[in-house]
């Protein structure tokens, strides 16, 4: 499910290379977000066949990825969902992953009504970007982001308006700031068993080692 | 005037009073907002809130030769929140629908357009496991 405003004709190559043998939808609205409390892309629940959410998590990269970036390269997810997926399809309520209704519910991030409010000017800046009106999906933007500080979908997403080497800029900042000055994390953990989590993926560039040796020099 | 709910972009008919609410035609309520309007009250889906009664003259109202219903204030009265800007109304997502939904972990269904433009209704996949994934190009 391609989560993002610039509708298929922005998503389609994606689609196209991943070949996919499943169903492919796009979400311009981020609708799926707002009704399952994701905050961040990717995100996954697991729906059992009478239609309950047995699990649902942010932060589910299907397998150990390494994505360029710049002159660099950023590592990104490990395994642990997918085999914990292939488990519970195989084994259904027997698998060890599934969690209760209870569960569910105190896993859910609170949705308060400053977030309530971010929601609706969200979707109201969504629709001032369809219709080309970029001052006032830009102000719109701006505003969910105040009101929801914590949901990186309505960060990213707006920051993109902005084009993409901006909002990747944004991100680096942003994540820079959180990682020195709180306690927050871009995923939370999953806690499935082998799984590699960091509160934040950051960039190997191609002279890390060498700024590395030269911070062991300073300390020295 | 737009209203923008549920993912959906719909235009409807214009009103709005001296204090700024927004009243939505009853014919075009369950379009606009989802909300069908029944002998027990305001209903979405399986869910059923009655109108205050004595809210009920001030909410349904004529004009115009249409029936209309003050739609911002049943929205203040159930906890959605709302933005506007000029004839653009932002409709948030409804709390009781995601508090019912995720209490007994019944997923919320929703409906989206494949990207052969098929529609997809999450409710058709009943009987069968669903994997439910998102990503982004940003």
């Amino acid at each position: 499910m391609a989560q993002d405003s610039g509708g298929p004709e922005v998503v389609g190559k994606w689609f196209d290379r991943a070949s996919p043998t499943f169903r492919c939808v796009v979400d311009p609205t981020h609708e799926i977000s707002s009704l399952f409390n994701w905050v961040n892309v990717p995100s996954a629940a697991w729906i059992d066949e009478d239609g309950r959410i047995v699990r649902s998590n942010e932060g589910v990269y299907p397998a150990r990825t390494t994505v360029r970036f710049g002159l660099g390269k950023v590592r990104m997810g490990d395994n642990a969902f997918a085999r914990a997926t292939r488990d519970w399809i195989e084994r259904g309520a027997d698998s060890e992953h599934i969690w209760s209704s209870e569960e569910l519910a105190e896993r859910l991030k609170p949705v308060d009504d400053d977030k309530r409010l971010a929601e609706a000017t969200f979707k109201l800046a969504l629709h001032f970007e369809a219709v080309a009106d970029s001052d006032r999906a830009w102000r719109y933007f701006t505003e969910a982001q105040h009101l929801a500080p914590d949901n990186w979908n309505y960060q990213r997403q707006g920051w993109t308006h902005r084009g993409t080497l901006y909002a990747s800029l944004k991100v680096l900042k942003r994540t820079n700031d959180l990682r020195k000055n709180s306690d927050k994390s871009y995923y939370d953990p999953m806690e499935l068993p082998g799984e590699d989590y960091r509160r934040f993926t950051e960039p190997e560039w191609l002279w890390t080692p060498a700024i590395r040796r030269l911070k062991q020099l300073v300390r020295r | 005037m737009i209203i923008l709910a549920n993912g959906k972009t719909n235009e409807v008919a214009q009103r709005t009073d001296a204090a700024g609410a927004l009243w939505v035609r009853m014919d075009e309520l369950p379009r606009a907002t989802g909300w069908t309007m029944k002998p027990e009250g305001a209903c979405l889906g399986e869910m059923c809130v009655p109108l205050p009664v004595n809210k009920r003259g001030e909410w349904i109202a004529d004009a115009d030769g249409w029936v209309w219903f003050c739609y911002s204030e049943f929205a203040d009265m159930i906890g959605q929140k709302y933005v506007r800007d000029g004839d653009v109304w932002s409709l948030g997502s409804v709390p009781g629908v995601r508090r019912v939904g995720l209490e007994n972990a019944i997923a919320p269904d929703f409906e989206v357009t494949e990207r052969n433009g098929d529609t997809l209704r999450l409710s058709d996949l009943r009987g069968r496991k669903v994997v439910l994934f998102t990503w982004s190009s940003w």
